[in-house]
């Protein structure tokens, strides 16, 4: 990675979210106004997320059959929603996302 | 009761506990895996320094590795920390630090941080919700850097670490979804993609994306006189 360029694309990343994070600051008599705001507000970031899950996922699972990420996708919603501890669900779904993609190596060493 | 002087610090640093459990080990995940796809651990610093967004951090490693453009790593950062928009909403009615205090805190909104902030009293002094903030961030610093010194010395070749994005996505699809009341916008979500996917692969996100903000566009248009009472 190049120094300068890569400090650039941070710098871009941070003016990006902290944008995000500032608008309903700076703009709070303008989105309190307008009532498709609120409902906006329900709806995309759970549409979004899902999607990006699925996207993701998808991604992953390019040149395998997807499922060692359908086994950890589901083991980690199946942790967060009983257990509610987001360290536990990714770092277990990793762990076994992780063993299930490395099977085969790891028969060749036992 | 009386006041003590150490009181509020210690409940301070006991509500930043649980973040701190979950930043410095997700953080030293991040140090490692952006070490790792060729990055100097300084730089890894600095993303966690001036960024401080977990999910568009991680999702960035393969994009800055890759040298894609700036408008693509603009593009994605908007779409995967676009929540955030909606957060600082049901915080608008607290009394705000002043000054720079006050625009440190909105840097500094992330998923866990905004979800402690909400669970203080309203009268808290701002002063606390922006030492709130700073502690949270020194977690994920302080983790970033561990990870991107180990990974330094560390030669690791798993495939599929970089599963942690995914799971992070998938904890915080879950979060939203229990706090919705409808599970209609998960399925408008994954339907927009596969239809998006079906398509044209390669502009599924984008397709995706487009579908999910016209569905929440109507959605805004059927509820909205509902809403307005």
């Amino acid at each position: 990675m190049d120094t300068s360029r890569t400090l650039l694309a941070l710098a871009v990343m941070g003016l990006v979210t902290f944008g995000l994070r500032a608008l309903p600051f700076v703009a709070a008599q303008w989105l309190a106004r307008h009532r498709a705001v609120a409902v906006l507000g329900r709806f995309l970031p759970l549409a979004i997320m899902a999607l990006l899950v699925l996207h993701s996922g998808v991604g992953a699972a390019r040149g395998h059959t997807p499922w060692p990420e359908l086994v950890g996708i589901a083991l980690v919603a199946a942790l967060q929603w009983w257990g509610r501890n987001a360290l536990v669900s990714i770092l277990t779904g990793t762990a076994v996302y992780v063993l299930l993609r490395n099977y085969e190596a790891f028969q060749g060493t036992f | 009761m009386s006041h003590t002087p150490s009181t509020p610090r210690l409940s301070l640093l006991g509500l930043s506990m649980p973040v701190a459990m979950g930043y410095i080990p997700l953080g030293a995940v991040y140090g490692f895996l952006f070490v790792q796809a060729g990055g100097a651990p300084l730089l890894a610093l600095a993303s966690s320094l001036i960024v401080y967004a977990g999910a568009a951090q991680y999702m960035a490693i393969p994009m800055l590795a890759g040298g894609v453009s700036l408008g693509a790593l603009a593009l994605a950062t908007l779409i995967v920390n676009l929540r955030h928009v909606f957060y600082g909403l049901s915080l608008l009615h607290r009394r705000p630090p002043g000054g720079l205090g006050r625009w440190y805190m909105v840097f500094g909104l992330t998923d866990e941080t905004y979800s402690v902030l909400t669970t203080l009293p309203a009268d808290t002094p701002p002063g606390r919700l922006v030492l709130l903030t700073l502690l949270n961030q020194g977690w994920w610093v302080l983790g970033t850097l561990l990870g991107a010194l180990l990974g330094q010395r560390a030669q690791l070749s798993l495939v599929g670490l970089d599963f942690a994005l995914i799971a992070l996505f998938t904890v915080l699809t879950v979060e939203q979804w229990r706090s919705r009341s409808s599970s209609l916008p998960l399925w408008w979500g994954l339907g927009a993609y596969g239809l998006g996917y079906l398509l044209a692969p390669d502009q599924a996100l984008v397709i995706g994306i487009g579908l999910c903000v016209l569905g929440g566009l109507h959605a805004a248009r059927g509820k909205a006189p509902e809403e307005a009472r």
